[in-house]
């Protein structure tokens, strides 16, 4: 069950709207490496896992990411905010503008719908803890890249935000495959799958 | 604790079977940064903060009772990660602990001046007031609250 906490983890305050920025950063909310695959990714991959502490991680990061999907889109919604046809045109967010208006779908910058096909629950504990190891990576990596994209210092505050929590999450993914490990045959960690043999 | 790393570095296992992949374990949940500090670095855990091209965030969003309580809250969920691969970490456990009681007394200071936060906290209110804006996402100026 999830209970809805009305505030953000962190603040989001974008004072200039720009849509021009908003054509990127929505990859983010709904691209190959964005937040709300972060967060099915994780809360899917839970039913599988044997043991409490891998439960309970994939819960608490999961949950952790459905509030930073909430800020990109809150990221979004600002910089979209009261925009003139002129503006739209300007910054060349037509192509969104015109199935969207200023709607927040999840959605790739290059404007592919959001896809299960980014995300995998494998059903293995190695495997999907690699999985998610590479995913924060991967997420820290677009993270950068918007850094050297966006020269908004309101944006930028919550970008830096969002990628040092990717850095916090590769590390406890990592432990949690560390106390996995401690649970396997250390002759073959590939004897069997503890989440189905 | 005993730490034979420093707390930017973590221990590994010295004959470790091969094709696997190993990430340091953080050997202890000291040092951290205080509550502010946390929420505009993104980590708790100065070992951990590794920030792209040293951009970082050096403001203090404490200072209203809403900043107050997302550092409080903040710290707290970062605490939780810590001790979902450190269970057996009284230390870690005992700073929860103390994080929790201060994150509710401001929790309560903030429902009282702003409204409820969760829809369970309107057993207290005196109307609907869950309706009230600003939404999370909304713009405003300053922090409100």
């Amino acid at each position: 069950m999830f209970v809805y906490e009305k505030k953000l983890q962190y603040p989001v305050r974008i004072k200039n709207p720009n849509p021009a920025l908003a054509k990127f950063i929505i990859s983010q909310y709904g691209g190959p490496d964005g937040e709300l695959g972060a967060s099915l990714r994780y809360l899917s991959q839970r039913y599988s896992m044997p043991y409490p502490e891998l439960k309970g991680l994939l819960t608490d990061i999961g949950t952790e990411e459905l509030g930073h999907l909430e800020m990109v889109g809150a990221i979004v919604h600002q910089l979209t905010r009261k925009m003139t046809p002129e503006e739209i045109k300007k910054a060349g967010f037509e192509t969104y503008f015109v199935d969207h208006t200023a709607g927040v779908y999840p959605q790739f910058a290059s404007g592919t719908p959001w896809t299960a096909a980014t995300m995998q629950a494998n059903g293995d504990v190695i495997t999907d803890l690699h999985e998610d190891m590479a995913a924060e990576q991967k997420a820290r990596t677009t993270y950068d890249n918007i850094l050297r994209l966006s020269d908004d210092p309101d944006v930028n505050d919550v970008i830096k935000f969002l990628r040092e929590r990717e850095v916090v999450h590769y590390q406890r993914f990592g432990e949690g495959l560390r106390n996995a490990l401690e649970k396997l045959d250390k002759k073959n960690f590939y004897a069997v799958n503890p989440a189905f043999d | 604790m005993d730490n034979k790393c420093n707390f930017k570095s973590g221990s590994l296992p010295s004959c470790a079977p091969l094709a696997m992949a190993y990430v340091p374990m953080q050997e202890c949940v000291k040092p951290t940064y205080n509550t502010a500090e946390a929420l505009s670095r993104g980590t708790l855990f100065p070992g951990l903060d590794l920030p792209f091209m040293n951009m970082v965030n050096t403001g203090d969003l404490t200072g209203t009772p809403l900043g107050e309580l997302m550092a409080l809250d903040f710290v707290a969920h970062e605490l939780v990660l810590y001790l979902d691969t450190h269970s057996e970490d009284s230390e870690a456990f005992d700073m929860l602990k103390n994080i929790l009681e201060l994150a509710n007394t401001a929790r309560e200071r903030y429902i009282k001046l702003y409204g409820p936060v969760t829809t369970m906290e309107l057993a207290k209110a005196q109307s609907f007031t869950w309706l009230k804006n600003p939404w999370p996402w909304d713009y405003t100026a300053k922090l409100e609250g």
